[in-house]
Order: structure tokens, then C-alpha cells, then sequence
């Protein structure tokens, strides 16, 4: 008899235990959300740290990074936000640290153009 | 009574992912039903030949949006063994480690979503609730809740020091005792199981006549598992047992998947425990000599199949998916013959689809 | 005039339209926040309620071709005037707009209403899913209507009267009914949520199954005005409980007896919250067998111990 009652009111105990918890629900974007120190989010290119040798773009899956190189020293790598699939292969590609996905979230954008692009360039005339 | 036909899908309540159903209902019974599927397909394996084996790592990722690290895995071990690489043991046990959290999350996932189904949304908001343990520590391991990119070829890109794994096991041991919860509810709770119990049977000798794999398989007395039968990654090192069930209804499918996700709990306690000291890769070549592999995980829904043929390019020449629901959307005729119509959603969420996997 | 005047607050402002959707919000609400709370949620903020009444109104209204386009503009207000109808019968906080010998039976009536409109409204939008849902919605109907009926008479019975207010009045001397019939309280509430198509009884919307149920098709205001007969049924059945088995205000119209009536109010409401978190929502099939099998016996035998009782 108490465990058919029990069967047919399994979880009030359970309720009677969520009175006394907070609820879980996160309230971004009104509250701060705690991102782990791997998160992979933005990506970031260091202009002082990269040559220009295109490992990234080579194994970027989802062509968002473009290396237009005129020479040795005249080269430029854009990267497109929104082509990105934040998988961090550039990270791990680039030999020289050059390229680091931080944890910070990328603001969405209502159009394409309007998305930020990070763009490292560098015209080195004295080389 | 005449007869209706009442379209289930494309779009649908009842479905996360496109598929679609027509079904032919009397009353309240149903009579037939036709499925139509191949509205997600994207071309995966076309796009596996246009690119290299290292970007392809991170296509094979977005097969799935649950079990998205065991696609990585299986292709991973795939190329490996064409290159005859020697994959360190403390790759191997994180990758594991991955592999069986991704199971809890994806157990946990189903359960949500079976639950919501029947209308139990306070099952439902349980079970996610508890699943977000398992998101978090993945993403604090990877840095991604559902897309790891854990995977390399040669190893893993994650490690974890003393002072994470102490943490993860804490949160862990609060997990297991949420999930005993759902365990013991299952068994008595009264309402769950008027809903489930009886619906969706497949007798064992269907399971084999239509090659069913995963916890379908296993609630209904077929005992297949690879994790055992042709042990993987760090499987061999690790002791479990393989969960089986008789019913072969959607309620010992319930009971098999909850029973499995504590089983999984015990092995990442024993990978995390005895995770060996190493390295975390070997260096691969990027071109990969001429052959051919077939390599074979355990994903949580069932066995996964990778076919991939290399050409002695760094870019393959086939890749070949086989997922595990697949087998089991071809049951579905059988188990929605002459069920009630707010059965079909039971009957769908039991064999636990993942459509996105299938269409590829 | 003053006549006119006190018939024209009595309909539009108390016990009538304002105060009852200003119940109406604010059960919802307090609904949504309970349920919230229980599962480990947070649950909406209060204008929630207020917020989807009007972007409901203010959205554009379709119906698919071939719909009857007068029964389904019709059906919502009558269901929506049956239920606004009903209230003015039902004591609130011991003050009654309307009151006669055999009230309790119009209401009774008044308030099935609504559960036809909305079967009908499923058989002529056109749609398979609201066809199924409103054939599920007769059959719930026929499971729930007779014990909850049964479950009803119980209180006029033992206070030999059918006038709601009067055995409201009679509980204050003497002890709340509830007590005397905790079966019948159980069975009218479990009534309750069947006439109120709440969790676990939502069977005839079932979301996971037929979409929306016989509300498939409608849309903007149509939409709202539904939503907004359901959730004043609620209110409705709320106060109809509370005056029929916890003895309404207790102390007559006073401020205290206002208070004591919203906190039984709240009680009720808090007992359907806790329902629809407990259990998985039932097959038809499922509740037409506790509907015959377990329900409707019960009630029949609380009924006859109560003439006996009562007439002995």
C-alpha cells in the first residue's frame, strides 16, 4: 500500500527538496557567464609574432583564413568571423603561437560586412 | 472508421531533426507508415575528399551534434592505423575519457528528450539539468561544450593536471547520485512506466534481421558491444560490464541507457584514476600511404563504421560513413504498426535518432 | 440608473472581466513560477502572463482555406462569455454578484461549455492534427465530466442546497467539506485538471504528438481569446472548489475573509502546479480507463454514503 502511494508520488520528495535549492537557470546575458580559460572563442593573431607561412590557412577546414602574400615580407592574412568554425586547428597549426583562440565570445552582427575581421598586415619597405 | 493520413515531419513538435513520417491512422491506431528521410544532407563525405586529413578531422566533428567526439575518434584511428602510427597511452585515456562522458551527456540528453515526449517535462528539466555537469567538464577538458576538436591524428590536444581531475571526479560522484535517482524513478515512478512499458517492441530475432546495434540492440537481449567485443582506444585496460536487457520495449531501452551511463561514470573514474603519465601525440605525416580501413567505435547510440581510402595524397579518396541509426530507423515500420498515435513520439524517442547522422 | 451601474461594474469590473483577467494573469504566472521553482528553474517574470496576451492580440491573424471562418471567430467568445457568465455565480471572498436557488447547476453547465466549443473548434479548422485532438478532447470530456459532477453534488447534497453561496455560508458554521469528503475534494480536483486540459490530462494538445491539438490553426487574437478562456476557466474552477469544499471566506464579506479566500485560492492552485510537475502526461486510452474504472465508482459511492448519510 505505502509503496504503490510511493509510486504515484514519486518525485514530491524530491520537490520538497528543490524549495530549498536554487534554481540552475543562468541569467545570461543579464548576468556574466564564467568562461573556462581553454574556452575556444575569438580568434586572435599576434601581427608581431606571425611570418606569413599560411600552415593556418592550409588547415583552416572552413577557409576562413586567407593569406594574400605579394613577397617575402608584403603579405596579409584576414580572418573571417564568420566563415569561422572556432575548431582552433590555426592554433594548433601555427608554429610560431601566432594565432590564439581566447575566451571571449564573438558579438553576433546582423550582417555578414559588418562582422569584425581580424587582419594582420605587414609591408616591411627597409627588408 | 475512416481512415486519416496525419503528417509527422518535417516539422514537428515531436522532432528535434527533420525526418518525416506519414502515417495512416483509424481512429486512433495506426496502420501504416511511410518514412522519408535526407533533408539534413550536407555531403560530408564529399566534402571528406575535398580537403586534407587534418581539416578533415574537424568535418567529421560536425556528423553529429551529440556524439560529435566519436566521429573524430573513429576517423582518427582510422587514418592512424593506415599510417601505422602508435598512439601514447595518455592520449588514449583522455580520448577515451572523452568518449564515455560524450555517452553520459548523450544518455542523459535522450532521457530529457524522451521525457518530454510523454510529457514528464520535470524528467525532462532533470536530466538536462544534471547533463550540463558533463558539458561543462567537457568544455573545461576542450574548450567546446559539443565540438571538442579534442582529437588529432597521432593523440589528443587536451590534457588534464592533478588538481582538474580531482575536480572532475568530485562532480562526478554528485552526477551519480542524480542519476540514481532517475534509475530508481524509472523502476517505480507510475505514470513513466504506463507510458512506456510495451511500446516499441522488437523481439530479438528482429534486432538480428535488421541488424540493430547500440542500446536498442541490448534491451532486447541481443548483447553486442565493441567496447568489448573488439576493444578500442583504452577499452582493453578497462574493466565494465555490458548492460543488457529482455524486454526489448522502450521502457528496458530507458533502463539500459541509465544503466550504461553509470557504467560509464565507473570507467571515466577508472580512466582518471590510472591515467598514465606520457606524451600526448605522435607526429603524423600529412600524406598518407596508399590503403585502405575500416574502423569501428562504439557510439552511444550503437557501432559506427568509418570506410576510408587513402590514394597516397594528404587528401583521402573515400570516406565512407556508416552510422548506428540507420539500423534503426528501418525498425521503425515495424514498431509503429498498430500503435496508438501518442505513442509515436515514445516509439521515436526510444531508438534514440539522430537524423543529422544519418543524412550526413 | 444605479441599478444600470452596479449591473455594469458587476460585469466588467468585479466579479466580472477586469478582476477575473487580473486573476487570470496572475494565477498563470504564479502557475509558471511554482512549476519553475520545482524543476530547478527560475520561471518568467511577473508581466510574462501580461506579455503574451498582448503580442497574441497584436499578431496577425490566419486561418487555412476552407475553415468556417464565422464558427471559429464565433467559438472562442461564446466559450470565452460561458465562462465570464459562470463566475458571476461564484462567491468571491463571500461577496456574490448573482445568486439563486440551483446556481451551482448553471455553472456546472456554463462551464462545459468551453469544452465543446473547443471540440467543435478542432472538427472545423481543417486540420488532421486538431481533428485528432478534438475527437481526444470529446472522449476526455465524457472520462473526467461524470465524477467531477458526481464529485460536486457531494457538497449540495449534505448542505441540502444547490446554491453555491449558501453552502459556502453553511461550511462557515459548521466545518469545511473538504474534510467531511476528502474523497470528493480529490475527485473535483483531479476533475478539475481534466475540465482544465492541465498536465498530466493535456492530452487532447499534446504537443509532442498532435502539435497543438484543436488550437492548431488558430492564431492572434482568436489564439489569445482561447488562452484567455482557459486560464479564467481555471480561476473559475479555482473559486468553485474553494467555496464548494474549503467553505469559501469563512467570515463573510470582510477584508480578513477576502485573504482567507485567495489563500485557499492559492492553495488549490499550488496542489494543480504540483500535479502537473508529478506525471507524465496519460494516453486517452489510459484516462478513459481511471476515468470508468477508478473515478467514476469512487465517486458513485460517495455519493450514495452521502444520501445516505445526508438523508439519514
Amino acid at each position: 500500500m505505502l509503496s504503490r502511494l510511493r509510486s504515484l508520488l514519486y518525485l514530491l520528495p524530491q520537490f520538497w527538496r528543490m524549495l530549498f535549492t536554487r534554481p540552475v537557470t543562468v541569467r545570461y546575458p543579464f548576468a556574466p557567464l564564467k568562461l573556462p580559460s581553454y574556452f575556444r572563442g575569438k580568434v586572435t593573431i599576434d601581427p608581431e609574432l606571425c611570418r606569413g607561412c599560411g600552415m593556418c590557412a592550409r588547415d583552416c577546414p572552413a577557409f576562413a583564413l586567407e593569406l594574400e602574400r605579394e613577397s617575402r615580407d608584403n603579405f596579409r592574412l584576414i580572418h573571417y568571423h564568420d566563415r569561422c568554425a572556432y575548431c582552433g586547428q590555426c592554433e594548433a597549426s601555427c608554429n610560431f603561437g601566432a594565432i590564439k583562440l581566447v575566451n571571449e565570445f564573438v558579438p553576433a552582427a546582423p550582417q555578414r560586412d559588418t562582422l569584425s575581421r581580424v587582419m594582420v598586415r605587414r609591408d616591411n619597405e627597409e627588408a | 472508421m475512416t481512415k486519416i493520413t496525419i503528417p509527422i515531419g518535417p516539422q514537428h513538435p515531436a522532432l528535434k531533426e527533420p525526418l518525416s513520417f506519414l502515417l495512416t491512422v483509424e481512429g486512433e491506431q495506426i496502420l501504416d507508415s511511410a518514412l522519408r528521410i535526407g533533408y539534413v544532407h550536407r555531403g560530408l563525405e564529399r566534402i571528406c575528399q575535398n580537403r586534407n586529413y587534418v581539416q578533415n578531422v574537424h568535418v567529421v566533428e560536425r556528423v553529429c551534434g551529440i556524439c560529435s567526439h566519436i566521429h573524430t575518434t573513429t576517423y582518427c584511428q582510422g587514418v592512424e592505423a593506415l599510417l601505422g602510427l602508435q598512439v601514447p597511452p595518455r592520449a588514449l585515456y583522455l580520448r577515451t575519457l572523452l568518449c564515455e562522458l560524450e555517452r553520459i551527456h548523450s544518455h542523459l540528453l535522450w532521457l530529457g528528450v524522451l521525457a518530454e515526449y510523454i510529457g514528464f517535462t520535470t524528467i525532462f528539466m532533470y536530466a538536462w539539468r544534471d547533463r550540463e555537469i558533463v558539458l561543462d567538464i567537457m568544455e573545461e577538458l576542450s574548450g567546446g561544450r559539443v565540438a571538442h576538436a579534442a582529437n588529432v591524428i597521432g593523440g589528443v590536444s587536451i590534457d588534464a593536471d592533478e588538481a582538474h581531475v580531482a575536480s572532475i571526479l568530485d562532480r562526478l560522484d554528485v552526477l551519480e547520485r542524480q542519476i540514481k535517482l532517475f534509475l530508481d524513478l524509472i523502476r517505480r515512478e507510475r505514470s513513466f512506466q504506463a507510458r512506456t512499458r510495451g511500446v516499441g517492441h522488437l523481439s530479438a530475432e528482429q534486432i538480428r534481421r535488421y541488424c540493430v546495434v547500440g542500446p536498442a540492440a541490448r534491451a532486447s537481449g541481443v548483447d553486442v558491444d565493441l567496447r568489448r567485443d573488439a576493444p578500442y582506444a583504452a577499452y582493453k585496460w578497462l574493466n565494465f560490464q555490458v548492460i543488457t536487457a529482455e524486454e526489448g520495449d522502450v521502457w528496458a531501452r530507458t533502463m539500459v541507457r541509465v544503466l550504461e551511463t553509470i557504467e560509464s561514470l565507473h570507467m571515466c573514474r577508472q580512466l582518471l584514476t590510472e591515467l598514465p603519465a606520457g606524451p600526448l601525440t605522435v607526429r603524423a605525416p600529412r600524406r598518407v600511404p596508399p590503403g585502405e580501413v575500416v574502423s569501428r567505435t562504439e557510439a552511444p547510440r550503437g557501432e559506427l563504421i568509418y570506410y576510408i581510402r587513402s590514394d597516397g595524397s594528404d587528401r583521402p579518396a573515400r570516406v565512407k560513413i556508416r552510422t548506428p541509426t540507420l539500423t534503426t530507423l528501418i525498425t521503425l515500420h515495424d514498431q509503429l504498426a498498430g500503435v496508438h498515435t501518442a505513442d509515436v513520439p515514445v516509439v521515436l524517442a526510444g531508438v534514440d535518432l539522430c537524423i543529422a547522422c544519418a543524412d550526413r | 440608473m444605479t441599478e444600470w451601474l452596479s449591473v455594469l461594474f458587476a460585469l466588467l469590473v468585479f466579479p466580472g472581466f477586469g478582476f477575473l483577467l487580473a486573476c487570470a494573469l496572475a494565477f498563470q504566472w504564479i502557475d509558471r513560477r511554482v512549476e519553475a521553482r520545482l524543476q530547478g528553474r527560475v520561471g518568467p517574470p511577473w508581466f510574462q502572463p501580461l506579455a503574451d496576451l498582448i503580442k497574441l492580440l497584436a499578431k496577425e491573424d490566419v486561418l487555412p482555406v476552407g475553415a468556417n471562418e464565422i464558427a471559429c471567430a464565433a467559438l472562442p467568445m461564446v466559450s470565452l462569455a460561458a465562462v465570464l457568465t459562470a463566475a458571476l455565480y461564484i462567491p468571491v471572498g463571500g461577496w456574490v454578484a448573482r445568486t439563486f436557488e440551483g446556481d451551482l447547476i448553471v455553472v456546472l453547465f456554463l462551464l462545459s461549455i468551453p469544452a465543446l466549443a473547443y471540440f467543435l473548434a478542432g472538427w472545423l479548422s481543417v486540420s488532421v492534427y486538431s481533428v485528432v485532438g478534438g475527437s481526444r478532447s470529446l472522449l476526455q470530456f465524457f472520462s473526467y465530466e461524470v465524477p467531477f459532477l458526481m464529485a460536486l453534488s457531494g457538497p449540495a447534497i449534505l448542505s441540502g442546497s444547490w446554491s453555491i453561496s449558501r453552502i459556502a455560508a453553511q461550511q462557515s458554521q459548521a466545518v469545511w467539506l473538504a474534510l467531511v469528503q476528502p474523497l470528493g475534494f480529490l475527485l473535483a480536483l483531479v476533475g478539475l485538471i481534466g475540465k482544465l486540459k492541465r498536465s498530466p490530462f493535456d492530452i487532447p494538445k499534446a504537443k509532442s504528438e498532435i502539435v497543438a491539438g484543436p488550437l492548431t490553426e488558430f492564431s492572434g487574437r482568436k489564439l489569445a481569446l482561447w488562452h484567455l478562456t482557459m486560464h479564467i476557466q481555471m480561476v473559475v474552477g479555482i473559486f468553485l472548489l474553494v467555496n464548494l469544499f474549503l467553505g469559501g471566506s469563512d467570515v463573510g464579506v470582510t477584508i480578513p475573509g477576502v485573504l482567507i479566500f485567495g489563500i485557499k485560492a492559492l492553495f488549490i492552485l499550488l496542489m494543480l502546479s504540483v500535479a502537473s510537475a508529478l506525471y507524465a502526461r496519460l494516453r486517452i486510452d489510459q484516462l478513459a480507463n481511471i476515468g470508468w474504472r477508478v473515478l467514476a465508482p469512487l465517486a458513485l459511492a460517495q455519493m450514495l454514503a452521502t444520501i445516505w448519510i445526508g438523508g439519514g
